[in-house]
């Protein structure tokens, strides 16, 4: 091969143009399982046309425990221990509904004052977990800052919650029948009653004007940054009929338009005797999604102030064998947990456990819709989209 | 929510937020300061926090109650059976079960409490002590004098709200 040096051929080539149609072959790109944006281990496999990605599949199981299964060979009260791993952010809110779901099957009236500290609780987890959704969110975006102080005040809802249950995140405090009543079953640590410690109640109404303070400071820091708005705002749009084509539940449908909320509809806990509203958006976008649940810490810290208001006093727990059997029968149980409904059916054939318990966990129908609404989405949009839906592996694959 | 009049006006609001925290952080740390230097300074855990199951050897009667009821078989119990004679002629000889081998794998725990709950004979108790990692696996299991030294961490219960 010789090199042309004549000036003359190097002037004529240069004015070649190519006009060929270059095919190119779609990427495939792998999401996961591990990446810092997914709260656990999720793959999603997407094809991807220069910027954008098409035919987004995710890939989900890494996280199974095989949670159903267990229960089945496993009693009452080691299930307890169990069904607050499901959705490790807050295992509080994960025992409620299967407790009712059996006492509803052993008709128990459970006593006043456990159900009230069910429910505070139960909206403390709901703080500490959207909490993790405020710190995650925006880092997921590139923005650290309100990791801190979403975290701080997150940390000391747990405090408070450790200082009841003994748990900062698998409190294992629910018992069939009401809360714990006491350390143990001897003697002398019978007595020893597991009650509110002292000073709870107006620590925590302390706590609870902290925690509206820190919601200020998040909407300051968060609401106003233009980077953030030009990421969140009109991404990931998500409509009301295909949030309840795909049964979306929780945050992510309120924020679609839908004011649906089991709390109200329900009566698993005595939430129809507190003054609160369900906030709704009304894009469903990524932004919404966000602001509802900024909105949603105020409305539970607020719940949390009236139930101190109004905590009864009276029992921890109702009168219950000591070896518990449910009768046979089958129950179905949702509660509107913070990631969205959670539900267990409970079938039991009388014996110490159960014979079946279906887990309808809420992430796995929040992230369901993924290949719908992934399709076309940028690649950096992806990630915006999967932050603000706001799921927990553990709760998708049980 | 506060709408940007001007550009760059929100992330102003926000850098007003970090500026404020920073300024009372750094001159009331008392009032502010959140964390706590671990090593130097300690927390102090509450009463009822889940830290460590303690061991009250004389309590313990080898019922395998706690053993048979831990949802991960993490306790495992050896005994045997010791006959004491009567001390005096005629009297009836008694057997008593003696402990030989009381070991929890706190690898394998998932401090749910469910042994302190089930244990009729007062001999297991919850302590708030957290400070026992190890390098190696295998020393995470504790052996009933170790599980014995727990005890003397044991806190009162605390006091009672109403």
């Amino acid at each position: 091969m010789t090199i042309t040096t004549d000036p003359d051929v190097i002037r004529h080539l240069s004015e070649v143009s190519v006009s060929v149609q270059i095919e190119t072959a779609d990427m495939t790109l792998n999401i996961g399982p591990q990446h810092p944006s997914t709260h656990g281990v999720l793959r999603l496999v997407a094809k991807v046309d220069g910027e954008r990605a098409y035919d987004v599949q995710p890939v989900i199981g890494y996280m199974h425990r095989g949670y159903e299964k267990l229960a089945e060979v496993r009693t009452y009260p080691q299930v307890t221990a169990l069904v607050n791993r499901i959705d490790w952010v807050s295992g509080f809110a994960n025992e409620v509904p299967f407790m009712v779901a059996a006492e509803r099957l052993m008709e128990i009236e459970v006593p006043e004052r456990a159900q009230y500290i069910r429910l505070i609780l139960s909206e403390m987890a709901r703080i500490s977990s959207h909490f993790v959704f405020m710190a995650s969110y925006p880092l997921e975006l590139g923005a650290a800052t309100p990791l801190f102080f979403a975290l701080r005040e997150r940390e000391r809802v747990l405090d408070l919650m450790e200082s009841v249950t003994g748990g900062r995140f698998h409190p294992n405090f629910n018992r069939i029948g009401g809360v714990k009543p006491a350390a143990g079953s001897g003697s002398t640590q019978r007595k020893v009653v597991q009650d509110l410690p002292k000073g709870f109640l107006a620590e925590t109404r302390v706590a609870m004007d902290e925690v509206l303070g820190a919601a200020d400071q998040l909407e300051d820091l968060v609401a106003g940054n233009e980077i953030i708005l030009a990421r969140t705002k009109d991404i990931g749009v998500l409509p009301p009929e295909v949030a309840a084509a795909y049964g979306v539940s929780g945050p992510n449908l309120r924020a679609s338009g839908v004011r649906y909320d089991i709390r109200k509809t329900d009566d698993y806990l005595p939430y129809d005797e507190f003054d609160f509203t369900v906030p709704v958006g009304e894009n469903g976008d990524c932004w919404d999604r966000w602001y509802v649940r900024l909105a949603e810490i105020r409305e539970s810290a607020k719940i949390i102030q009236q139930a101190i208001d109004g905590i009864p006093s009276g029992p921890l727990q109702a009168k219950v064998p000591k070896v518990i059997k449910v009768p046979s029968g089958e129950a179905y149980v949702a509660a509107e947990n913070p990631k969205g409904e959670m539900g267990y059916y409970l079938v039991s054939d009388g014996g110490q456990g159960p014979y079946r318990l279906k887990i309808r966990s809420a992430s796995f129908s929040n992230i369901s819709f993924l290949p719908w609404i992934l399709e076309g989405a940028l690649v950096p949009d992806i990630i915006a989209i999967m932050g603000s839906l706001d799921f927990v592996l553990g709760d998708v694959d049980r | 929510m506060a709408t940007p009049t001007i550009p760059g006006g929100g992330m102003l609001t926000g850098l007003k937020v970090t500026f404020t925290t920073m300024v009372k952080t750094l001159f009331l740390p008392k009032k502010h300061l959140k964390t706590v230097n671990y090593p130097v300074v300690k927390e102090e855990p509450h009463a009822r926090a889940r830290g460590v199951i303690a061991l009250d050897q004389e309590a313990c009667t080898v019922c395998m109650l706690c053993a048979r009821q831990c949802p991960d078989w993490c306790i495992y119990i050896e005994g045997h059976k010791e006959e004491k004679q009567p001390d005096k002629p005629g009297g009836r000889v008694k057997v008593r079960a003696e402990l030989d081998r009381f070991d929890i794998d706190y690898a394998l725990c998932m401090y749910c409490g469910i042994c302190v709950e089930v244990c009729p004979f007062d001999a297991l108790f919850w302590s708030p002590d957290y400070e026992y990692s190890e390098l190696a696996m295998g020393d995470m299991l504790h052996d009933k004098d170790r599980l014995q030294d727990w005890l003397t961490t044991v806190p009162d219960a605390p006091a009672l709200e109403t």
